[in-house]
């Protein structure tokens, strides 16, 4: 009756990320943060909960750096207080999502070392959220090559990259087929995590399918942008999705153009809950920014229903990329001088 | 225990047996109802010390189901 040790502690988490939820900044913050300079907007995080971050880093960086390094050690601090105080299944799954930034991290740094930008530039863009630490991310990038990136990587999660990945990259410089076996291989662990069949865990489940299938909806309009066949949109389909299976990617996959797509898109359920954002000369950074809303959306609908899962756990940390992503949004914007519409179009909360 | 013609009288033991559940099943109820409260009253202290006193009303609350035993149990005892 009271053996319930391999469960979690969903009251303990739940309530701390409820907690932290209700601090974090709301749309008005927003509106205030967009008639500021940069300076003003870092004075301003400062009062909301950076602040530790702030005084922490503010002797190594000022201005836009110290923002962008503050906001993500903020966030990477954040996430790891929550694995950190979840124990049994919750902190499996909790683990299980939070390696997408173990991902982000290799993909950032192959990227950077691809295009050979200076270590300090790829440091910046870097979030010690999952796994592997920000010691180690140091030691990733002090690595010459991306194969030996890939090496260590594998080496400190378990997770290897197939050699015909690798191969592809060698002969063609393009890193699209490792970043591609990446995103399949962390789907497919997340998936594997959310092994209770209680109905919230399902609820859960059911959101990373439906983030799985708005993946390849991505993929295939990206991949149509630049004009792509249909096979080679196929190579990079992520399995596990709810609607989006092998055959109806194929038949996305096939269409000509992105309107074509789109019209494909309409058999899809999710198609009705997004078509009045969408108008006739929609890009496809607009579509992507309508379907990340979207993501946020599917997260609230179920954020509050069950208190006592991993529900309101994951609804969290979708809010804190948010809330961090804005912030260097608006930064990042005002600096370079973007109109305030624009920026406001942008802000997903 | 009383013993007339050779009968035991168990009334009493039964009276205290029954006392002792009262009391006792109304502890487990207001231990487990008390554990998630408790849980979830100090994850929220963790993060805002200031939600000490609500989060003390709210871990308490199911306190009063031992109330409701306790007064059996004395019912039990003394008036039947």
């Amino acid at each position: 009756m009271f053996n319930r040790s391999g469960a979690g502690n969903y009251a303990y988490t739940s309530a701390r990320v409820k907690a932290k939820k209700a601090k974090l900044l709301k749309e008005e913050d927003y509106s205030k943060m967009l008639m500021m300079s940069v300076p003003e907007i870092s004075h301003y995080i400062s009062d909301a909960g950076y602040s530790k971050e702030m005084a922490d880093l503010g002797n190594r960086y000022e201005g836009l750096s110290l923002l962008e390094y503050a906001t993500y050690a903020n966030m990477a601090e954040t996430f790891r207080s929550i694995l950190n105080s979840s124990t049994g299944a919750l902190s499996r799954m909790v683990n299980a999502y939070l390696t997408k930034w173990d991902f982000e991290n290799l993909k950032t740094v192959m990227r950077g070392k691809r295009y050979g930008l200076p270590t300090e530039e790829i440091r910046e863009d870097l979030v010690p959220a999952g796994i592997l630490s920000m010691a180690d991310l140091d030691k990733m990038l002090a690595l010459g090559s991306i194969e030996e990136v890939l090496a260590f990587f594998s080496k400190k999660t378990h997770i290897a990259v197939s050699d015909d990945a690798v191969s592809f990259y060698k002969t063609t410089g393009i890193l699209g087929k490792i970043e591609d076996v990446l995103m399949k291989e962390y789907y497919k662990n997340l998936l594997a995590s959310i092994d209770s069949g209680d109905r919230p865990t399902q609820i859960f489940r059911t959101y990373v399918k439906a983030c799985i299938d708005l993946k390849n909806i991505e993929t295939v309009l990206k991949f149509k942008a630049d004009g792509l066949s249909g096979d080679v949109v196929m190579e990079y389909w992520i399995p596990g999705g709810t609607e989006v299976d092998e055959k109806v990617m194929s038949q996305l996959a096939a269409a000509q153009d992105i309107p074509a797509a789109i019209n494909e898109m309409q058999q899809l359920r999710m198609y009705s809950e997004i078509k009045d954002s969408l108008s006739q000369d929609s890009t496809v950074l607009d579509i992507v920014g309508v379907i990340d809303k979207y993501t946020v959306e599917l997260a609230n609908k179920v954020g509050h229903m069950y208190p006592l899962s991993v529900i309101p756990v994951v609804d969290y940390m979708i809010h804190k990329e948010n809330e961090v992503r804005n912030i260097r949004m608006i930064a990042h914007g005002t600096d370079s001088g973007l109109d305030r519409e624009t920026m406001k179009k942008l802000l997903v909360i | 225990m009383v013993v007339e013609s050779g009968v035991a009288d168990i009334t009493s033991g039964l009276i205290a047996i029954g006392a002792g559940f009262a009391v006792g099943l109304a502890g487990i109820g207001a231990g487990m109802a008390e554990k998630d409260i408790g849980a979830a009253a100090v994850g929220a202290i963790t993060e805002d010390s200031s939600l000490f006193g609500k989060a003390m009303i709210f871990t308490v609350l199911p306190e009063t189901i031992v109330i409701f035993g306790l007064v059996v149990a004395v019912m039990a005892m003394f008036v039947l």
